[in-house]
């Protein structure tokens, strides 16, 4: 009798933790499944405590990999840009998280990683390396990468000049990038607070637009970057008062809204 | 079983009293060899973490209830045969290793649901014969499919999948349905892990000649034996655990735990051998896998519970 061939998984001498870490993740069914059962809860809690509407749902490209970015200021912006995706979609969608926060200790690698299917963005020093891992992601048509540009969330519910990795990473590309501004969460739930509170969240999305003419650059990327600091803005249904302010550096065309 | 059983179950005090004790006296020994005799303890502190998560957390499941703790196990069925899948390939093969989950879960359902003609936790007829129904489910796969090729592999590997994990295991699950239950699986828990010690140990000390060197080379008869007079002593000095045992179910108790257990690890041994890897998994460091934690117990339990069930019924 012919030895049957066993294709044991290459990675079976390496911890869970260590699994969750790696990317890209493997598929695995035990993790998509927890992450449907999470991600349904969440759902149930966000329509139900924060009365999340979403505008604009159209605006989202039914084909090809996107990128989608908006304001960041509370924990809850990821599960309100997941809400705008079904949930048959979820296991493509890949929010940029920091490394330095979420790929450190085993629950937050495991909320990351099993529950949001963050991608480890390393902001620090590993940028170029992080940057390579979206264009990677990006590469295999029908993913979807969620960036909050800002770059961490905001203490005052501010939105704060963007970082021009965004632009760096769209310059010169054809994928289809999408503006979003998340309006509530801060107040629902704002850095440093322990409890959401019951506010409403609403999620507004802009049209999307595309950087394949602009050669890639620092100058594009800034460019880019600035545009789409506007475009999120604009979305804000308050019409919030904007400040333009030049920092000098990279940043030359940051925006702020204040809301009120 | 539930949290006011516990507090006023002496077995279920008497046992956490044992292991919390033996957790410390293993510390201080660690202690004592790492500072006291300069020793590497490298190896045995990692082990000896592990200990220090897995049994409060047993504890704790089984204080809570009946019900936490068949959802412990189930869970704990359920990533053992994940790691199962991993190593042999399965994983693959979202069909067939979805169809055991799904077998698993139901064990554990079947466990918890009572039995609708009889008052009493758990419908053991059905848990019984679910074999049946989940082996027909993974047959049914290929038939959906409408594929050939390769299937008798995956069949074979799910159906030991889920015999193996599922429902030997499951008998670890079943028994928190007795009115013995602090007795029965605190025992259980205890021997086949005493008895894997003593295996060790024993094995270390006089170990010459290898009990099957083509599947386990280290593991020796001197330290088979030494595990076997541990394992039939145990029944009666842990006697508290199931006051109603005559002489013939301790000595076939010390059996059932003192050869099963051996067994047991040499069953998997079979398996990791010919899969050429070292352990199933790497849950925890200094023990491997869950299987390789479990590998003892998956086949003493349903030994055990058919003993048990046949002199004194689980009820």
């Amino acid at each position: 009798m012919e030895p049957w061939e066993y294709h044991c998984a290459d990675d079976l001498d390496r911890s869970l933790a260590d699994r969750l870490r790696q990317f890209p993740r493997r598929p695995d069914m035990l993790v998509y499944g927890g992450r449907l059962a999470a991600m349904a809860l969440v759902r149930t809690w966000m329509r139900a405590y924060h009365r999340f509407r979403v505008t604009g749902c159209e605006n989202l490209p039914r084909e090809g990999s996107f990128v989608v970015v908006a304001n960041h200021s509370s924990h809850l912006d990821v599960f309100t840009l997941l809400m705008a995706f079904p949930m048959t979609k979820l296991h493509r969608v890949f929010p940029a998280a920091a490394q330095d926060y979420f790929f450190v200790s085993l629950p937050r690698v495991a909320f990351a990683a099993g529950v949001v299917n963050a991608l480890p963005f390393d902001r620090q020093v590993g940028i170029k390396h992080s940057l390579g891992l979206c264009t990677g992601l990006l590469s295999n048509p029908g993913n979807v990468l969620v960036i909050f540009p800002e770059g961490t969330r905001s203490l005052d519910g501010v939105m704060h000049p963007f970082k021009p990795g965004i632009g760096l990473l769209l310059a010169g590309t054809p994928y289809p990038v999408v503006p979003c501004y998340i309006e509530g969460a801060h107040d629902a739930w704002a850095k440093g607070k322990w409890i959401p509170r019951p506010r409403r969240v609403r999620l507004f999305i802009g049209t999307p637009r595309v950087y394949s003419e602009l050669k890639p650059g620092k100058q594009s990327a800034l460019q880019i970057t600035s545009e789409l600091e506007d475009a999120v803005a604009s979305l804000a249904p308050n019409g919030g008062t904007k400040q333009t302010r030049q920092d000098g550096g990279e940043e030359t065309a940051s925006t702020k809204i204040e809301r009120k | 079983m539930s949290p006011t059983a516990a507090l006023h179950s002496t077995v279920f005090q008497i046992y956490v009293a044992i292991t919390l004790g033996l957790l410390v006296f293993a510390g201080l020994a660690i202690a004592i060899l790492k500072w006291g005799f300069k020793k590497d303890m490298t190896h045995p502190w990692a082990s000896y973490r592990g200990w220090l998560i897995m049994i409060p957390l047993l504890l704790l499941c089984i204080f809570l209830g009946r019900i936490p703790t068949i959802v412990f196990f189930t869970a704990v069925a359920v990533f053992g045969f994940k790691e199962f899948a991993r190593a042999t390939g399965l994983y693959e093969d979202w069909g067939m290793t979805g169809a055991v989950y799904l077998g698993i879960i139901g064990v554990g359902i079947v466990s918890v649901v009572p039995n609708p003609r009889l008052d009493v936790p758990g419908w053991y007829g059905l848990f019984s014969i679910f074999p049946a129904y989940v082996i027909a489910l993974i047959l049914l796969i290929p038939i959906l499919r409408n594929r050939v090729k390769g299937q008798l592999q995956a069949i074979a590997l799910a159906v030991v999948g889920f015999v193996y994990i599922g429902w030997m295991f499951g008998h670890v699950i079943f028994l928190s349905n007795s009115t013995h239950a602090y007795g029965y699986l605190m025992y259980l828990l205890f021997a086949v892990e005493v008895n894997d010690v003593a295996a060790y140990t024993c094995g270390k000390a006089f170990g010459k000649h290898p009990l099957r060197s083509e599947i386990s080379p280290k593991k020796t008869w001197e330290g088979a034996l030494g595990a076997l007079a541990v394992s039939m002593a145990l029944p009666w000095v842990l006697h508290f655990s199931f006051p109603h045992f005559g002489v013939l179910e301790c000595i076939l108790t010390g059996l059932i735990v003192g050869i099963g257990g051996q067994l047991g690890d040499l069953s998997i041994s079979v398996i990791k051998r010919d899969l050429h890897i070292k352990d199933m998994g790497a849950l925890m460091s200094g023990h491997g896998g869950i299987l390789d934690r479990l590998d003892s117990l998956i086949y003493v339990a349903p030994l055990f519970f058919h003993m048990v069930r046949f002199f004194h019924d689980i009820y």
